[in-house]
């Protein structure tokens, strides 16, 4: 095997997970000397795509070493199948790439963007977002009546993809379509209009909508949905809700009629990390997948020496490797306390749950993912009480289109900004009541279901940096549904760090491949 | 030349081809002598191609080949799934004179069994050809493959035989594992075009489709019509969605 340590690198970047590759990629014509490495033995990191066999080697790893954070409180359940040779089973491991991070992307987000610019979108399949769905209890639905508690009486009503089919709505009446449309209206252009919310600004979004809007009770749950938010509805506030809602209505119609968001095809954004670290490697980074940096007790990495005037750094690595480097990139390695933990659940189930995906428009391409959302309150557990301060429940739902799993099945990717018991609890229930509320047949059944614990993490940085104060404070985002913008913008901000002055345009390249375009397309 | 120009508009396909093989046992020089008929000594291990295309040309049809080059993911293991994703054929390439190459050759063979598309057609590739003697071979087919005795090996101080991989180890191999195998030179140019056009004969015609954008993922079913077209956005698409 070849070795590292003959080589003085420019930099070190530690993790290939979603920042750190497309960083990898920002500096792939850079001509720096990048090594680029993982302690695992696949990339992607907490954005990573499993085969069957891998998410059980991934879940057994993850037990065998309680700190392997970010995810935690893993379990995988296969059903007992009672007869293998009647009724739907699972296929073969690598029919499956299971995302750790299905987000879908907005189509007017800064990452497609640079992914054209940077030509790696080459490589790429993108799927259109189709569908969103609310759940909802019908229209008796009265806060904690015991009916409540079984899920059966759910049913899912489409979010209306904008003024048109609002006006179209056969179910609302004269005065709510009114009020809609009004703040449809407004939402096209909020910010020119800060009389109207502004002093809401920090108060919650549904007493906004009652007071400036007029918007009944029973409207606020698909607007809320829209807004992604992980919280309930009364800490989700006027000035978080309305750049997200505007986001959403703003997409559509973007790259063809009807849909707004698309997701990348063979599991999620672990797909966008391989193809970045691919084209860093094809200018000229070095991989290596299964080497961590070793560290110390208390976590901070083992810092050798440091020389001269340009400091050089030596690091190890696990295997006790010595790396000779000017700067290092990575995870900081303390969690905080304070950053929040979500419970999520992967469930693959033997039905295509042709309902969720109607066709999204003529000449549209037909979507591979709707989004199911389970409004804080629409779910009881038994055993629970103070539900209203339950946060909603999203629920993804990709079909095989999507590349993820065999033709026939689909796979639901539901989180929650909770931990702990009751978060599965809530996960599992929406799964239920999603299956149960969708007229198929055969009824779906469910062949494997995976569900963990994940906390959210501090992002990448320069790691021993002259200053050593940390870069940025934001948080990890891949526990977002949709993919954050404000990645893109830390990843920039430490490539122009790293660049210095002749930093040039961000993720702006050449085709590289003199001889490709001459007879194609 | 594989690429001799076809007067008649044939039916074109593209295939996607992986690299797979040791460092240095000559894959990016395989290729640059397929695709640019040019050979460069000691050169800097690849950087700058992440895939390079060249047409075959068959008799009833054209096959384009879309070859991924392994951009030095192979030196450590680092290969991503992506990389062997729809790959319809694969050149797993190892080094007559050394041995070790062709385990390692036996390795990647294993992994695209694990990782590849089931009906993957793979070629077993014996390379450095020209650093063999031509009585090296240790039998007789052997001789008839040999190039014009140009080129002798002016690296082996004794001038002799750098073979260590027999021919016969390596055929009996591939045939025991429903490989295509062929010892080339990326140097003197022996047997390359001919791997290439085995590898497009061998390609099933169920398997094939129109051509595609370069780097775009082969697929057979229905999902073409899924695809979203990134390049197509709206530089200033409407404020609100839907037409209102
Ligand atoms: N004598 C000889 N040398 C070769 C041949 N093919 C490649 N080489 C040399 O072997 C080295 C490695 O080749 P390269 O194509 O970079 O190997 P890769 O790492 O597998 O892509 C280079 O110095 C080449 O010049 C060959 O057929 N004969
Ligand atoms: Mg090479």
């Amino acid at each position: 095997m070849e070795t590292l340590d003959g080589t003085e690198w420019d930099l070190l970047i530690v993790g290939t997970g979603l920042p750190q590759s497309l960083l990898a990629l920002a500096l792939s014509r850079s001509g720096k000397k990048i090594l680029h490495i993982d302690q695992n033995d696949y990339y992607g990191g907490p954005e990573a795509a499993f085969s069957l066999q891998e998410v059980e080697e991934w879940g057994k790893g993850l037990a065998d070493d309680p700190s392997s954070a970010p995810f935690s409180s893993i379990s995988i359940t296969k059903p007992e199948q009672v007869d293998p040779d009647e009724g739907p089973s699972l296929s073969f491991s690598r029919a499956y790439s299971l995302a750790l991070c299905p987000q879908l992307i907005y189509a007017r987000s800064t990452l497609l963007q640079h992914l054209v610019s940077s030509k790696v979108y080459r490589q790429l399949e993108f799927l259109a977002v189709g569908s969103f769905w609310v759940y909802s209890l019908g229209a008796d639905e009265t806060a904690g009546s015991p009916e409540a508690l079984t899920p059966v009486g759910g049913r899912l009503l489409r979010v209306p993809n904008g003024r048109e089919d609002v006006f179209q709505d056969q179910v609302l009446d004269f005065k709510a379509k009114r009020a809609l449309m009004k703040f449809l209206r407004f939402i096209a252009d909020y910010e020119e209009q800060p009389e109207v919310w502004e002093d809401h600004r920090n108060k919650p979004f549904p007493s906004f909508l009652t007071e400036q809007f007029k918007i009944p009770a029973s409207l606020h749950a698909p607007l809320l949905a829209l807004t992604l938010s992980p919280a309930v509805p009364a800490q989700t506030t006027t000035d978080h809700a309305l750049p997200r809602i505007a986001r959403h209505l703003r997409s559509i119609g973007f790259f063809g009629a009807g849909f707004g968001s698309v997701i990348p095809k063979w599991g999620g954004m672990s797909e966008i990390t391989q193809v970045a670290c691919r084209a860093s490697a094809v200018g000229g980074g070095v991989y290596v997948l299964g080497k961590g940096l070793s560290t110390t007790l208390d976590g901070s990495i083992n810092l050798d020496h440091q020389e001269g005037e340009t400091p050089i750094y030596k690091v190890r690595l696990k295997d006790g490797e010595l790396i000779t480097t000017g700067q290092i990139v990575g995870d900081p390695s303390h969690p905080r306390l304070e950053d929040p933990a979500y419970c999520r659940s992967i469930t693959v189930v033997s039905s295509t749950l042709d309902p969720l995906f109607p066709p999204i428009a003529e000449d549209a391409p037909s979507p591979a993912c709707a989004v199911v959302i389970f409004p804080s309150g629409t779910l009881k557990l038994d055993t629970a009480d103070g539900e209203a301060k339950v946060p909603p429940v999203y629920i993804s739902v990709h079909n095989s289109d999507a590349g993820e799993c065999p033709a026939g099945q689909s796979v639901l990717y539901a989180s929650i900004a909770l931990k702990g018991t009751a978060g599965f609890q809530y996960l599992k229930k929406s799964v239920e009541a999603l299956l149960l509320s969708l007229d198929v047949t055969p009824s779906p059944t469910t062949l494997l279901s995976v569900q963990y614990e994940q906390q959210s993490r501090p992002s990448m940085q320069l790691l021993a940096s002259e200053t050593d104060e940390p870069t940025n404070n934001s948080s990890s985002s891949s526990m977002d549904l949709a993919f954050d913008d404000s990645v893109l913008d830390q990843v920039k901000g430490l490539w122009q760090e790293i660049m210095g002055e002749d930093a040039g345009k961000f993720l702006v390249f050449e085709d590289r491949e003199a001889n490709m375009t001459e007879d194609d397309e | 030349m594989a690429d001799s120009g076809a007067s008649q508009p044939k039916p074109s396909s593209s295939v996607k081809l992986v690299l797979l093989g040791e460092a240095a046992v000559g894959k990016s020089s395989l290729v640059m002598r397929f695709v640019n008929n040019d050979f460069q000594e000691n050169k800097e291990p690849t950087i700058g191609a992440a895939f390079l295309t060249q047409k075959c040309n068959l008799p009833t049809r054209t096959i384009k080949f879309e070859i991924w080059d392994t951009a030095g993911q192979e030196r450590f293991a680092s290969l991503a799934p992506m990389y062997y994703r729809n790959a319809q054929a694969a050149l797993v390439v190892y080094d007559i004179t050394k041995p070790s190459s062709l385990t390692k050759a036996q390795h990647w063979v294993a992994e695209l069994q694990r990782q590849a598309s089931p009906g993957i057609v793979i070629a077993l590739v014996g390379n450095k050809y020209d650093l063999a003697s031509p009585s090296g071979g240790d039998n007789a087919e052997d001789a008839d493959a040999a190039p014009a005795a140009e080129g002798e090996n002016p690296e082996e101080e004794d001038s002799a035989d750098a073979r260590r991989v027999p021919t016969k180890t390596a055929k009996a191999y591939a045939d025991e594992e429903s490989l295509l195998f062929f010892e080339t030179s990326a140097k003197t140019g022996m047997n390359v075009a001919e791997v290439f056009t085995a590898i497009a004969n061998a390609i099933p015609e169920t398997s094939l489709k129109g051509p595609r954008g370069v780097g775009g993922q082969t697929n057979l079913n229905r999902q073409e019509d899924a695809r979203v077209n990134l390049t197509g956005g709206r530089a200033e698409g409407p404020k609100e969605g839907c037409a209102c």
